[in-house]
Order: C-alpha cells, then sequence, then structure tokens
C-alpha cells in the first residue's frame, strides 16, 4: 500500500513530462533502447547503494566477522552522534551557497550578452578552473590562505593593505574554516554555472527583444519579461547541478582540511569515509551513506516539484 | 497492468545475467594475456617451471628514496634468479594503501605480499585469518636472528608471526644548531621547563620552535605520547587502560595534556598547522625555518639530504616535572611485509620474502639508509661515510631501555580517531584537561 | 553614466578574468620552481632559473606516456558508452509512449547524486565475483554509471525539445525506431553530446580513489597515479608534480579549447527548447 503512495507521489511530481509522445514501440524495443544504460547503472550503483543499507545494520569494521545489530547504526547516527548533524548542516549550507551563486551567473551572462561582442572566449577562460584537477585547486588555494608567515597571499594582501587585523588562519580556524572551502567551491564552479546560463541567454531568438523593444521594453525591462522566464529550464538544469555538486563535495574538502580541524569542516561524505575506512567502523559509515541516499531522494523530489511550479507559472 | 511489471522484471533479469557473464568472459581474457595473474591460474601447487606472478603491494612511491630503490634492486635480483617468477609492483602512497587494502580486506581478496602496520592496526586483518603465519619464513636461513630482540613481538599474535617490519624507529627530538645558537640557546634542554624557556627564547626571535604537519593528526599524537611517556613516570600508559586498572582521567594524562596546551599556548607550532601535511610540515624543518622537529628518527635521511643538513643534532624527549626517565623512548616499529594466507603460489611468496629481508640490511647500509633497520647492521657507519647526525641518533638507539607504542598502534582505530581528532582540536582551541580525559574515557568504553 | 556603467562592467570581467585565470599561470610557475622557491610561497614571482628538468624528471619517473595511453584509452571507451547509452536512453525517455519511462529518468536523477565512495567497497565484492577486477572493466564500468545520469538528464533536457513533427514524417516515411534515432535524432543531437563530452571528460580524467583500488597492474595504471607517485612517504618534490599536473591537464584543456565552441551551443539547446 505505502509502496504504490510512493510512486503515486513519485509519478504526480513527474507528470510534467506528458508531450505527446509519437512512438508507439514494443516492449523488446523499449528494452534495447534502455537496458545497456540501466543494467550496469543498476549493477554498479544500485546493488552497492542496497549492500550499504544492508550493512548499515551490521556491527562490522569491514575487515572480519560482523554482527546484526539492527538499527543501532542508525540510533546512534540521528541521536548520539556530536558530528553528525553539523555535518549535515554544513552540507546543505553548502548546497544553498552554491544555488545562490547561479542568479549572479545569470546576471553576469546577461551583462557579457549586453556589453561584449564575442563574449564566448571570455566564458571559456572563466571555466578553465572547473577542467583543473581538485589536488591542482586544493594546492593553490591553500597557498592562498596559508598564515602570513608563510607566505599567504591572502593575508599578505591585508597586512600590505593595512588591514592586519582581518587577517585570520582561514583554514584552521574552526569558525571560518568551512567558509573558506564554499569560498573555493563558489570560485571553480563559478565558470561551470555561469557556461550554463550564458548559452541559455545567447540562444534566445533576438527576434524576440526586437518585438519587445517595439512594445517599449528594453535593458533590464527585458530581461524581466522575457530573459528571466524563458530562462527558467536552464535554470533547474543548474540548480539541480549545484546540488549534487554540493552533496558529493569530497575532494576539496580531503585536500585542504581533511575535514579537520577536530571535524570542523567535515561533511556528509567525509564523515561517512571517515567513519568506513579511519575509524574501521564500516557498518556505521554505510548507515551514513544510506541516510545520504534518502537525503537525496528527499531532495531530488522537493526540487523538482518546486522547480515544476515555476516553470509552470512563467509558460 | 498486472501482468507487464513481471514480464519487465523476467527481461531485466535475464540480461543482467547475459551482461554479467558476457563481462566475465571478457575478463577472463583479459587476466590470461599477459601473465596469467593469481585470479587467474587455478592450482595451488607450482612446481618448478610453473610460471608465477606475485603481486607486492607497497608504500614507496618515490623512486629516489632509499626504501624504493632498495625494493627495486631485490626484486630484479630475485627475478633474475627465477626466471619463471614475476613480480607485480603496486606502489601507492601510505594513505591509498591502507584505503586499498581495507576494501580488499572486504572482499578477501588481499595481495600476495603486502604491507601493513603493527600491533593493533594489523589485528583485524589476524583476526580475518588474511595473513599468513611466517614462523617457518623466520627458521629458513637464520633469519630469525637477524631481528632485533623482541622487535617481533609487535607483528605477532598467538605465537604467530604474521609480518616483518620495514623499520625500526625511535622518535627524538631534531634540532637546528644554526637557530639554537641565533636564539642565544647554549645547551639542549632536558627537563619540559627549559624546553618551553627555549621554545619562548625562539619564538622572541622570530623563529618557529617546532615543525609539524597536524593536517595528517598522527604527527600531533607522536608529539603527545612523548609527554604522556614522561608524566606517567615510564612506558604502559595505554597498556594499563587497556587492562583496566587506570582510566584515562588518571592524572598522568590530563597534565600531559595540560603540558600540551602549554606548548600550543606558547606558539611552538606553525600558524595554521592544521592545514599543513606531513610532507609539508618536515620540509619547514627542513628548509631551515624552525628549530625543532619531534618524530621518528626515518627522518635522518631525509633531513641529511636537505638544505639544513650538517646544521642538525638530535636529543631524546625532556623530563617532565621530574617524572620519566630520557631513556624511555616512543617507538615506532615500522610497516611490515605480510602474505596473503590465501596466496596461490603461498610457497613462492614466502621463498621471495625471506630472500627480500634477508638481503634488505645490507642493500639498505650501502644506500645509506642503516639508520633505524630493523635487523642488526654489520659494519662501521663512520667508515662507510655516514653523517654525524646519523651517528648521533644511532648513539641514541643504543640507551633504548624501554618505551611504548604509538597511540593508534595500541588502540583499535574507532578510539584512535577519536584521540587523532581530539588532539587537533587542541591546536585550534583551549580545551580542559578534564574534557580531553573524558572524551577519551567514554570512547574508549563504547568501543571496547 | 553608460560609459560608467560599460567601464564598471568591463573592470568585472577584467577582474574575473585574472581570478580565473590565475590557477594555470600559477600551475606553470610552480612546476618551474624548486622546493625552496616554492615553501618560501611568493606568488608573482618568477623563478629565479627555470627548472626544466622537472619536467623531464616527471616525464621519466612518473611512467608519463603509459598512464597517458591507459587514461586515453579508459577515458575514450568511456565516453563512447556514455553517450551512447544514455542519448538511447533519453530518446526512449521522452519520444517512447511508454508508462515507465519517468520511474526510469527518475532512478537515474537519484544516481546522480550518490557519492561513489559510498559504493567502493560494495563494488570491490561484485568486482572480485564477476573476475574483473585488475582489467579495464573495473574502471570503465563504474566510470560509465556514475557518468550516465548526467548524461541523460542534459540529453533529455535536449530531446524533449525536438518537434514532434520530425518523427511523424519519418513514421509516414517508413523508417523504424532505429533508424529514426540513428539517422535523425544522433545527428541533430550533437551540440548536447558535446557537452556531455567534456562534463564526462573532466570527472574521469582527474579520477583516482577507484582507479587506485581496482587496479593494481602497473601496465594498467592511469594518470592519477602518477601525480600521487610523487607524493612519497616521507619527502616531496613540489615541481615535478607540478610538471606532471602540467602534463596530466594539457590534454583535458585542449580538448576543451577545440570543443568549447560547441560546448556553448550544446548546453543552450539542451535546455532552452526544453
Amino acid at each position: 500500500m505505502r509502496c504504490s503512495f510512493v510512486f503515486g507521489l513519485i509519478l504526480s511530481v513527474y507528470k510534467e513530462a506528458t508531450v505527446l509522445k509519437v512512438l508507439k514501440v514494443p516492449a523488446h524495443t523499449i528494452a534495447v533502447f534502455i537496458l545497456p544504460a540501466l543494467l550496469i547503472y543498476i549493477c554498479i550503483v544500485f546493488i552497492p547503494i542496497g549492500v550499504s543499507f544492508y550493512t548499515g545494520t551490521l556491527d562490522w569494521n569491514g575487515i572480519g566477522e560482523s554482527k546484526f545489530i539492527g538499527f543501532d547504526n542508525f540510533h546512534r547516527l540521528l541521536f548520539n552522534d556530536p558530528f553528525f548533524w553539523p555535518s549535515v548542516k554544513r552540507t546543505l549550507l553548502y548546497a544553498v551557497a552554491s544555488m545562490v551563486e547561479i542568479p549572479i551567473c545569470l546576471l553576469m551572462a546577461v551583462l557579457l550578452n549586453r556589453y561584449v561582442r564575442k563574449a564566448n572566449t571570455l566564458v571559456s577562460i572563466y571555466f578553465t578552473p572547473v577542467i583543473l584537477s581538485v589536488v591542482i585547486i586544493g594546492q593553490l588555494w591553500k597557498t592562498i590562505y596559508n598564515p602570513e608567515s608563510m607566505g599567504g597571499m591572502l593575508n599578505g594582501i591585508l597586512v600590505s593593505l593595512g588591514l592586519d587585523s582581518w587577517t585570520h588562519n582561514w583554514l584552521t580556524e574552526p569558525k571560518i574554516a568551512m567558509y573558506s572551502i564554499y569560498l573555493v567551491s563558489l570560485w571553480q564552479y563559478f565558470g561551470y554555472h555561469l557556461l550554463i546560463q550564458f548559452t541559455g541567454v545567447q540562444n534566445i531568438p533576438s527576434e524576440i527583444y526586437e518585438a519587445a523593444k517595439i512594445d517599449g521594453a528594453d535593458g533590464f525591462k527585458a530581461d524581466r519579461y522575457i530573459t528571466f522566464p524563458m530562462i527558467v529550464p536552464i535554470f533547474k538544469i543548474s540548480i539541480v547541478l549545484a546540488f549534487i555538486g554540493s552533496l558529493q563535495q569530497f575532494d576539496l574538502v580531503m585536500v585542504m582540511t581533511g575535514g579537520g580541524p577536530a571535524h570542523a569542516t567535515d561533511v556528509i561524505s567525509t564523515h561517512m569515509y571517515n567513519s568506513s575506512f579511519m575509524s574501521q567502523q564500516y557498518g556505521y559509515g554505510s548507515a551514513i551513506a544510506s541516510f545520504l541516499v534518502v537525503l537525496c531522494l528527499a531532495f531530488t523530489l522537493v526540487i523538482n516539484y518546486v522547480m515544476n511550479k515555476v516553470e509552470r507559472k512563467y509558460t | 497492468m498486472t501482468k507487464k511489471p513481471f514480464k519487465t522484471v523476467g527481461v531485466v533479469l535475464a540480461s543482467s545475467l547475459l551482461t554479467l557473464s558476457l563481462a566475465a568472459c571478457g575478463s577472463n581474457n583479459n587476466n590470461a594475456a599477459p601473465s596469467g595473474s593469481p585470479a587467474a591460474s587455478g592450482s595451488a601447487s607450482p612446481n618448478k617451471g610453473e610460471k608465477v606472478t606475485l603481486t607486492f603491494q607497497n608504500i614507496y612511491p618515490d623512486e629516489t628514496s632509499p626504501s624504493a630503490k632498495a625494493m627495486h634492486q631485490l626484486v630484479a635480483q630475485y627475478e633474475s634468479e627465477h626466471p619463471n617468477v614475476k613480480i607485480e609492483l603496486d606502489t601507492l602512497n601510505t594513505d591509498q594503501q591502507k584505503l586499498k587494502l581495507k576494501t580488499q580486506a572486504a572482499s578477501k581478496e588481499i595481495p600476495d605480499i603486502t604491507m601493513v602496520n603493527p600491533a593493533a592496526q594489523m589485528k583485524p586483518f589476524v583476526d580475518a585469518k588474511l595473513f599468513a603465519p611466517l614462523n617457518d619464513v623466520l627458521d629458513k636461513n637464520g633469519l630469525k636472528d637477524t631481528y632485533q630482540g623482541g622487535l617481533l613481538d609487535n607483528y605477532s599474535f598467538d605465537g604467530n608471526v604474521y609480518a616483518l617490519p620495514d623499520g625500526n624507529n625511535i622518535e627524538v627530538v631534531f634540532y637546528n644548531k644554526e637557530l639554537f645558537a641565533q636564539a642565544g640557546i647554549d645547551k639542549i634542554p632536558t627537563t619540559f621547563d627549559e624546553f618551553l624557556a627555549d621554545v619562548k627564547a625562539l619564538k622572541a626571535k622570530g623563529i618557529t620552535p617546532l615543525a609539524i604537519g597536524e593536517k595528517d593528526t598522527w604527527t600531533g599524537s607522536f608529539l603527545f605520547m612523548n609527554i604522556l611517556l614522561r608524566t606517567n613516570g615510564g612506558p604502559g600508559f595505554l597498556k594499563d587502560v587497556v587492562a583496566g586498572t587506570k582510566t584515562f582521567n588518571d592524572p598522568a594524562f590530563t597534565t600531559a595534556v595540560a603540558k600540551f596546551e602549554e606548548l600550543v599556548k606558547a606558539g611552538a607550532f606553525p600558524d595554521g598547522a592544521t592545514s599543513i601535511d606531513a610532507n609539508a610540515g618536515s620540509n619547514i624543518f627542513k628548509t631551515g625555518k624552525a628549530a625543532m622537529f619531534i618524530l621518528g628518527t626515518w627522518e635522518t635521511g631525509a633531513i641529511d639530504s636537505s638544505s639544513v643538513a650538517g646544521k642538525v643534532g638530535a636529543f631524546q624527549f625532556p623530563t617532565v616535572d621530574g617524572k620519566g626517565d630520557l631513556n624511555d623512548f616512543m617507538l615506532a616499529p615500522g610497516t611490515g611485509f605480510a602474505l596473503s594466507a590465501n596466496s596461490k603460489h603461498l610457497d613462492v611468496a614466502k621463498d621471495f620474502l625471506n630472500f627480500y629481508t634477508l638481503n634488505l640490511p645490507k642493500v639498505q647500509f650501502d644506500l645509506k639508509n642503516a639508520v633505524g633497520q630493523p635487523q642488526k647492521v654489520d659494519g662501521d657507519l663512520k667508515a662507510a661515510g655516514y653523517s654525524d647526525l646519523a651517528i648521533e641518533v644511532m648513539d641514541l638507539f643504543s640507551k633504548v631501555k624501554g618505551g611504548d607504542l604509538s597511540f593508534d598502534n595500541t588502540m583499535n582505530p574507532a578510539v584512535s580517531q577519536v584521540h587523532l581528532n581530539a588532539l587537533q582540536n587542541l591546536f585550534v582551541q583551549s580545551v580542559d584537561p578534564a574534557a580531553v580525559a573524558k572524551e577519551h574515557q567514554t570512547a574508549f568504553e563504547a568501543n571496547k | 553614466m553608460v560609459n560608467f556603467r560599460k567601464g564598471l562592467v568591463y573592470l568585472l570581467i577584467a577582474v574575473l578574468c585574472v581570478t580565473q585565470l590565475y590557477p594555470l599561470l600559477w600551475l606553470v610557475l610552480y612546476s618551474l620552481k624548486n622546493n625552496e622557491e616554492i615553501l618560501s610561497g611568493s606568488f608573482f614571482a618568477l623563478p629565479k632559473t627555470p627548472q626544466w628538468h622537472n619536467y623531464s624528471e616527471a616525464f621519466h619517473s612518473g611512467h608519463y606516456t603509459q598512464y597517458l595511453t591507459n587514461s586515453v584509452i579508459v577515458t575514450l571507451s568511456t565516453m563512447v558508452c556514455v553517450i551512447l547509452f544514455s542519448a538511447m536512453v533519453a530518446f526512449a525517455i521522452t519520444r517512447f509512449r511508454f508508462k515507465y519511462g519517468n520511474i526510469v529518468m527518475l532512478v537515474f536523477l537519484l544516481g546522480m547524486m550518490i557519492p561513489m565512495q559510498a559504493t567502493l567497497l560494495p563494488l570491490m565484492i561484485i568486482f572480485k565475483n564477476a573476475h574483473i577486477l585488475n582489467t579495464r572493466w573495473s574502471l570503465i564500468l563504474p566510470y560509465i554509471a556514475f557518468s550516465s545520469p548526467i548524461a541523460v538528464f542534459i540529453l533529455s533536457g535536449f530531446m524533449r525539445g525536438i518537434p514532434n513533427e520530425i518523427e511523424e514524417s519519418a513514421v509516414i516515411d517508413g523508417a523504424n525506431t532505429y533508424r529514426i534515432f540513428w539517422s535523425i535524432i544522433v545527428p541533430i543531437s550533437i551540440p548536447p553530446v558535446m557537452t556531455v563530452c567534456i562534463l564526462t571528460f573532466i570527472n574521469i580524467w582527474n579520477e583516482y580513489i577507484m582507479a587506485a583500488t581496482f587496479i593494481s597492474k602497473e601496465a594498467l595504471k592511469t594518470l592519477p597515479f602518477g601525480v600521487y607517485s610523487f607524493v612519497s612517504q616521507y619527502s616531496t618534490n613540489y615541481g615535478d608534480i607540478g610538471a606532471f599536473l602540467i602534463m596530466g591537464a594539457a590534454p583535458v584543456i585542449l580538448l576543451y579549447f577545440l570543443l568549447s565552441d560547441k560546448i556553448t551551443k550544446g548546453m543552450a539547446d539542451g535546455a532552452v527548447k526544453g
């Protein structure tokens, strides 16, 4: 019963895709098209996650004998782990921060489109941090964030501006460290979202703007009534990608702080990794992974629901 | 509506089986082609002529280091003496190797030859019966007698030895004589108060007193354990905790935490220490930017080939409040070579390991890497051109009366992680020592 | 006033250019310095004497060509599979009359968010039983699986916007489904496919944890091994790492700038019409 309810919910959220479809095809054709990707995907992603739900109920160090302990791990996770909820909070804040960045990227895209003739090159340049590996990005920003005594650039600039009191140990003060990492991530993915928004803006047919101009809508007024409504679908892509990116954020935190000092920069994925492999409480780590999956499911539904509402309002 | 889902499920299952078996076929071809890897070859009794491939997972990625040179040299020599044996090196950095071995252990498929940390860190693997006992390897060619007395105990469980160490180090304080002179320090500290005064004197001169790379949390723990070794009046604190005769709330532990916090408050460590990784931390010392560095003697060779070579000496960690014995050291028995109990060619692997460890001391000696070897080294260091620092360190070795293993070699991983994080926290905020002790004790009781 | 605003925009654009291009410049300088210069941490300082030998050292001791070949093989096979399979799924979801399309889509969407580290240990066991550990399959399969969701997401966004008339006329002409997919849908989907290409490429090219865990044979190792092989237990030559990072990133950078025009098109086509 409950199962069918969940399915109903999922389907209601996904109803938007009811474009009239032409192709009536037999089941075996559908299978040919869908199964190769789906099978690989199920074997590599879904089965392991299913396994995680199971190992989440074990007291297991990942190596030797395991013992079934029911929901003890989940209970400990939700009620007895002082580092878990803060890590969830940081992860979600991460997600919010990356989503807030997107309107800024849109604004920048509009500006580029309006003021620069061959903006494509600029957009490509802004994209470069995305293609560099996290190892490079992490090393670079560590040298920027370093304390002044170790030649940190940011602190050096602050000192030379006479702002000595503004200097910080950006990656080691527990209250600041996480924000320092957010900033790196926002910087790195700025070009990514800009690229998406820019191409969206660019592909709005210019006739629409010309027509609007005749009606007296120009400049930012035209943006309000044409650009923003037309870019909503792209916005959705960006939001989803930003959200995913923030939940999966792992490498950057590992390279820059390893989750430290003393858990101050732990996000869900690093907490999971450290529990599974450093503390060797694999069962507990699996419980964290399971939680993450449920969280993902919930948020996918929420994002889709909200975005469909917005989409319907504008189109 | 009711029928269709089942049909679809059927199709899915059938095709998934198909894909899996296809994948399996593909892989067999792939496996068999170059060498007949252990996974592919079935029989357990290799005769002389049979092609054998052994995987040797190791942590020597830097090909310029003596350990890596020794490994390449010995592997090549063994292969040339046994043309039917191929040794496949799987070289990883330490962190990655630890992760990989744990993941492999979950599927009971560990490499023929691998490397593992001693005592508490290797216990889960031994409990899971993944390692082969090496007693017969040690008996062959008198290998056992080459090891320093008592060292193999760290790798033994229930009377069987499960790994052979690649090193045996102690922790000392390396110091930069030039920077000491600049700060007007003319004698090495033998008490913690003198030590603290020197830290302050160095700090006043704008010199970073102690190098550390606390992003890798074990570095801080290493230093802390030296203090604990003193405040406890000698070795054995953690063992007593495990045995239940002491708790972390013991004054020995809280005093050690308090002393450690004094160091932090005095500005002993570089700014932003918790974001510096261990390599970068040791480079602070090796580039002459810090006056002292407390770490294992394995650093000796690297210091000698750095820009501060010739300016560095070493001393024993000072006594704390009159407690402790200078001749007790923190002991750091090295990572051990272990063999997979399920290896298809266990006898070949054993033969190789015997050859490797028998010849290692001589090769290491020639590579100027004799400091911190697990085996007795024959030869005159001075005559062989070893540095003054190396000879000084070897001299400290001869003073070893007793000592403790590091925290994560004594306690289980879950408790160790709590400890490591709690110590890292001390670098960034001051915490009541009693609270730190309580955190330890709670974790210990929860993970017994 | 307009000029002032314009000036402000240009200033903003310029500042962004500096901040976004700085990492490349930094890395180039880094790769030419010696350890001491790097650790002294001066930022815009040029190396006193460029350490070109960092490159030759990185080239030789990092097994560059071998790792490069492996990376190229793995990455290319993955990309071909990802694009083909995802395009097929996207086509089916968006163009077939088929009830479970939405569920399939949801399944893929959900997968986008699952962190790879969580699957490491179960995959080890699965791969062992399938006997594909230590083969290229053990990299290609997970890379396909973890790249497909985003690809399906982007491609279906694009295909949803293709007008129905195109297929209707094809059906009237007697083309079957496979024909329609291969000769109509695929050719007009090239722009979003380019987008998928570059995103997949970036993700796979730098992947290390899976590669290090599932591959033990030297002959099959990929480029990130090279980078980490310099980060040894007790000492590090930073300049070499920098040089290796540049050589490792060069193929991505090249590919990106070759494709970048098509990519800017691809992203937009994918979404606006949806």
